[in-house]
């Protein structure tokens, strides 16, 4: 290959990289993002002999100092100035490799292909940005060394000397289309460079101790996908998408996780005052959280205890531990299964502000992904004992969980319809099973949403349409249980998930999102009821085994440990990664003492 | 050589390293990518600290390899005048078997400082070896010695020059300046006789010798070419005549010299100077002269004398003598100054007065 070719395909490679690990997070518009692929594309011709660039130089600076104002005030105006910023990033790259002359306009190229990949790890934590970084460290070893070889031969072999005459220029096109300069040995060997300095790279990143202190730190939305809210609001209309992106990924021991076992419910806010078809949270309900101190000398891990007044003991090993890698979401609430009792978060240099947590959420000040461990009661109290569970409700309870509001006061049909479905029944366990059985068996599910017009929502919902999402299942159900006089409550998280037998994780989808409800039991806690009617294929082993399945579940297995080791990788998993190296070292050690000593033993002294 | 010898020698500081405009600009983006990813948490901003320090790691691991196993060769010319620009042959050896080194700057140096030229290869193959050349001017006479030479590269990435010093002494010996001096034979006066009437006189026959610029052909002996293949030509005793004295005078004030040596020197000692200087060049070049069309050429100064001679080996240790001339007191004697003087060529200031008239300018030092 001629040697300004490869050095330009290198450039445009590494360039290119840089551009894709931006963009594929998708937080570019996708017209700017095309248009700028098609001005990279269309600049490779763009150059001498083919352009007088001098004639055009005016045009892209007018041109540049245009889209600078426009991004200003466009960072100004929509307050997005990391948007903006890469939009801006688009065009600087764009117009520079339109206006190659000079070796500064090559280094330009290559530090605006560095900021390039510096947005992308803001606006892109995909394993595309993986996969562009190593293209990236690869492209770039090659484009600097050949950029740096160009500079050199420019600078130094344009002079001849000769012992009879003056020194003359030598003309640069003939070195630059040179194919004895470089050739496929060299791309190889510093291919093999580009490896070992990716190896270093993955060294140095796993080495540098992970302390977050988040001076200046700007908290950022997470993306919104359709299902999981963090809110209800029943009515509208129109029909919900079902989104596949994959939002949190569960590690949990394999006698609950597998293709054949039931599906877990992911906890994540609970909503205990209802109104005008809308749940929220009753302000005067007190926190229920509090951190467990460490002892002497603290851990890395900070541990967060859910309380209730009459809780029973946190016992650590009757409890289910899930490693959960939560992926960005516009919310700050952690997710458990069953009902979570405690959760671990890696400690970071600076104090996490405190969030109001009600209903036994969990709330964290944290960035856009998250690594943490939950300890959950994943099996409630046999019926027998829920039933003979008749205990005196504190007061807190009464005022804040058997709410209902004006309106379904006023509404005798739902009265009469609850007092049919529980005539007969003497404790609140029955009662609700009662009320969750006629929900499943007489209502049906349905995505399409239909708007309830001036009808109080679940009146609609039991009496005139007959169906809905879960959203109104478990609404109707909160509201039917309180005028049972039974201690209720609103639950939004996500079902089950899609079990992956590679790394024996559970993968929850956004379009897993769920809601359902809680019933207290006085002495036993909160218990699950979900009224849904299930979907078919209940289980965690959704997805089939076909081979289209099979390879979307390895693929996600790749975006899972980039995930783990690389987005979320903490200072807990660095603590146990090196503790895990320390033991191999140890393992190691002493298997080569052994070898000492049995090769000692033939010793004839 | 030991192990332990070789791994000395292997890793013998110093290298000397220096950032370039690109590393500086690296080292201040890990700095800002460090500080944001220890901030924000962010692990991809981490895997970007890592990959720009790996990348510095790798920078100074493969500029160690471009430099190892690589030996120079300098070849100087045969004669090097002040003042006239020579070109110096460097001969680079990459002695790795199987890995080329890229982008190779050579520097002799001079003490511990680089001359102004250096030589630049971009690609030396594995086993291979490849020469250039670099333009270099001695401003003054004397000897030189390039205590070594310098290896750097900024390979692969430009970050930093890495470079490495080699202890290789080179002398070299830098003649006098060439000045035009006037073509022999010259105006000079010899005593008792005059040149005209010498002209075109022949003595006895005195032997053979190898022809010479400026021989009659009606001198050349053909039998004695033919037969030995050489030009040979016919000497009489009378040529053995064409004989001149170049007396130069290498004195200066003892204030002048002491300036000299401690290199803090007025523009007045400077004129002193450069008039001693341009008078070695002058005896330098009139000897050139002389000798180039079969004179026979004695040099006479301070403490300085070479005895009359022809021929090229003549030339060479008459300027030898004149690069290394130095600096006398006025109380210093000429050398050996001859009893008989054909031909002074070089106004000493300090020659005795010798016969009728005492000399004959040609030139004023």
């Amino acid at each position: 290959m001629r040697f300004a070719v490869a050095h330009k395909a290198a450039t445009y490679l590494m360039v290119g990289f840089a551009y894709l690990a931006m963009i594929a997070g998708g937080g570019i518009a996708p017209m700017i993002a095309l248009a700028g692929v098609v001005g990279l594309i269309g600049s490779w011709w763009w150059e001498p002999p083919n352009v007088k660039l001098e004639r055009w130089a005016w045009i892209w600076t007018l041109a540049s100092v245009f889209a600078l104002i426009y991004s200003v005030l466009t960072a100004v105006v929509t307050g997005d100035f990391l948007g903006v910023g890469a939009q801006f990033l688009i065009w600087l790259v764009v117009a520079k490799a339109y206006n190659r002359r000079a070796a500064r306009d090559w280094q330009q190229m290559y530090l605006l292909a560095f900021l390039m990949l510096v947005a992308g790890s803001v606006l892109n934590a995909d394993l595309t940005y993986g996969v562009c970084f190593l293209g990236f460290v690869i492209t770039a070893t090659w484009a600097i060394t050949l950029f740096h070889l160009r500079r050199e031969m420019e600078d130094n072999l344009l002079v001849k000397h000769a012992a009879d005459r003056a020194s003359e220029r030598v003309e640069v096109r003939r070195i630059l289309d040179s194919k004895r300069i470089v050739g496929t040995r060299f791309f190889v060997g510093t291919g093999f460079l580009s490896f070992g300095v990716f190896i270093i790279a993955s060294i140095v990143f796993l080495a540098i101790p992970r302390v977050g202190f988040g001076f200046f730190l700007k908290g950022h939305k997470g993306q919104t996908f359709s299902g999981f809210n963090d809110g209800v609001k029943l009515g509208g209309h129109g029909v919900i998408k079902n989104d596949s992106t994959v939002v949190m990924r569960v590690e949990i021991d394999a006698q609950y996780g597998g293709r054949d076992k039931p599906e877990v419910h992911w906890r994540g806010v609970a909503f205990d005052h209802y109104s005008k078809g809308q749940w929220t949270r009753d302000p005067a309900s007190p926190w229920n959280r509090e951190i467990v101190e460490d002892g002497n000398p603290p851990s890395s891990v900070e541990k967060h205890k859910i309380i209730w007044p009459d809780a029973g003991p946190f016992l650590r090993d009757a409890a289910v531990k899930q490693g959960i890698w939560l992926d960005p979401l516009d919310s700050d609430v952690l997710f458990g299964g069953g009902i979570p009792r405690q959760y671990e978060v890696a400690k970071i240099a600076r104090k996490r502000k405190q969030l109001a947590t009600r209903n036994q959420e969990m709330r964290l000040d944290h960035g856009e992904t998250l690594h943490y461990t939950v300890w959950s009661d994943f099996f409630p109290p046999p019926p027998d004992e829920l039933r003979a569970a008749n205990g005196k409700l504190s007061p807190f309870y009464e005022n804040v969980y058997f709410q209902i509001p004006d309106e379904v006061r006023r509404d005798a049909e739902l009265y009469k319809r609850v007092d049919e479905i529980t005539a007969g029944l003497t404790n609140n366990y029955d009662k609700a099973k009662a009320i969750e059985t006629w929900l499943e068996t007489n209502l049906s599910y349905t995505l399409e949403l239909a708007d309830p017009g001036s009808v109080e929502p679940i009146h609609f919902f039991v009496f005139q349409r007959k169906k809905g999402h879960c959203e109104y299942f478990s609404s109707a159900f909160v509201i039917m249980a309180r005028i049972a006089h039974i201690p209720t409550r609103q639950v939004n998280g996500f079902l089950g998930g899609e079990w992956n037998e590679y790394k024996g994780y559970v993968a929850v989808r956004a379009g897993d999102a769920h809601s359902w409800a809680e019933v207290y039991f006085p002495g036993k806690g909160w218990v699950t009821f979900d009224p849904t009617p299930s979907a078919p294929g209940g289980e965690l082993g959704r997805g089939g085994n076909g081979w289209t399945a099979k390879m979307g579940r390895m693929l996600d297995t790749l975006r899972f440990q980039w995930s783990k080791w690389v987005i979320e990788y903490d200072l807990v998993s660095q603590i146990s990664l090196f503790k895990d190296i320390g033991n191999a070292f140890k393992r190691a050690a002493v298997a080569l003492r052994d070898v000492f000593k049995w090769l000692l033993s033939f010793w004839p002294l | 050589m030991t192990f332990w010898e070789r791994l000395r020698r292997r890793l013998r500081p110093p290298r000397r390293l220096s950032f370039t405009r690109e590393g500086k600009i690296i080292v201040v983006l890990s700095v800002g990518v460090g500080f944001a990813a220890i901030n924000t948490g962010n692990n991809l901003l981490y895997l970007l600290l890592g990959w720009l320090l790996s990348f510095i790691i790798a920078s100074g691991v493969l500029s160690e390899m471009t430099l190892r196993a690589l030996t120079v060769e300098r070849r100087p010319p045969p004669r090097v005048f002040a003042g006239e620009p020579f070109l110096m042959e460097v001969v680079i050896k990459n002695g790795k078997p199987n890995r080329a080194s890229y982008s190779i700057e050579v520097e002799d140096l001079q003490g511990k400082t680089p001359i102004d030229k250096r030589c630049y290869f971009l690609k030396i193959p594995e086993a291979k070896s490849q020469r250039t050349s670099y333009r270099h001017t001695f401003v003054k006479r004397g000897l030189y010695t390039l205590s070594g030479y310098r290896l750097a590269t900024k390979f692969p990435f430009a970050l930093f020059r890495k470079s490495r010093d080699v202890d290789a002494p080179l002398e070299m010996l830098v003649y006098p300046a060439r000045v035009p001096v006037p073509r022999p034979p010259p105006r000079a006066l010899t005593r008792g006789d005059a040149i005209a009437d010498r002209l075109g006189r022949r003595g006895e026959f005195f032997g053979l010798r190898e022809s010479r610029v400026g021989d009659d052909r009606r001198d050349v002996h053909w039998k004695s070419t033919a037969r030995t293949g050489r030009l040979l030509v016919r000497e009489y005793e009378d040529e053995l005549a064409r004989r001149v004295v170049v007396a130069v005078d290498n004195a200066l004030p003892k204030d002048v010299r002491e300036a000299v040596a401690d290199g803090h020197v007025t523009p007045a000692q400077e004129a002193q100077v450069s008039a001693v200087e341009r008078g070695i060049s002058i005896a330098a070049s009139l000897a050139a002269a002389y000798l180039e069309v079969g004179w026979t050429v004695e040099l006479v100064s301070r403490n300085c004398h070479v005895l009359p001679g022809n021929g090229r080996m003549h030339e060479a240790k008459i300027a030898r003598a004149l690069a290394l001339l130095p600096y006398e007191g006025e109380e210093t004697p000429f050398s050996d100054m001859p009893k008989r003087i054909e031909s002074v060529l070089v106004q000493p200031r300090g020659v005795p007065a010798i016969g009728r008239p005492s000399t004959q300018t040609v030139m004023d030092a």
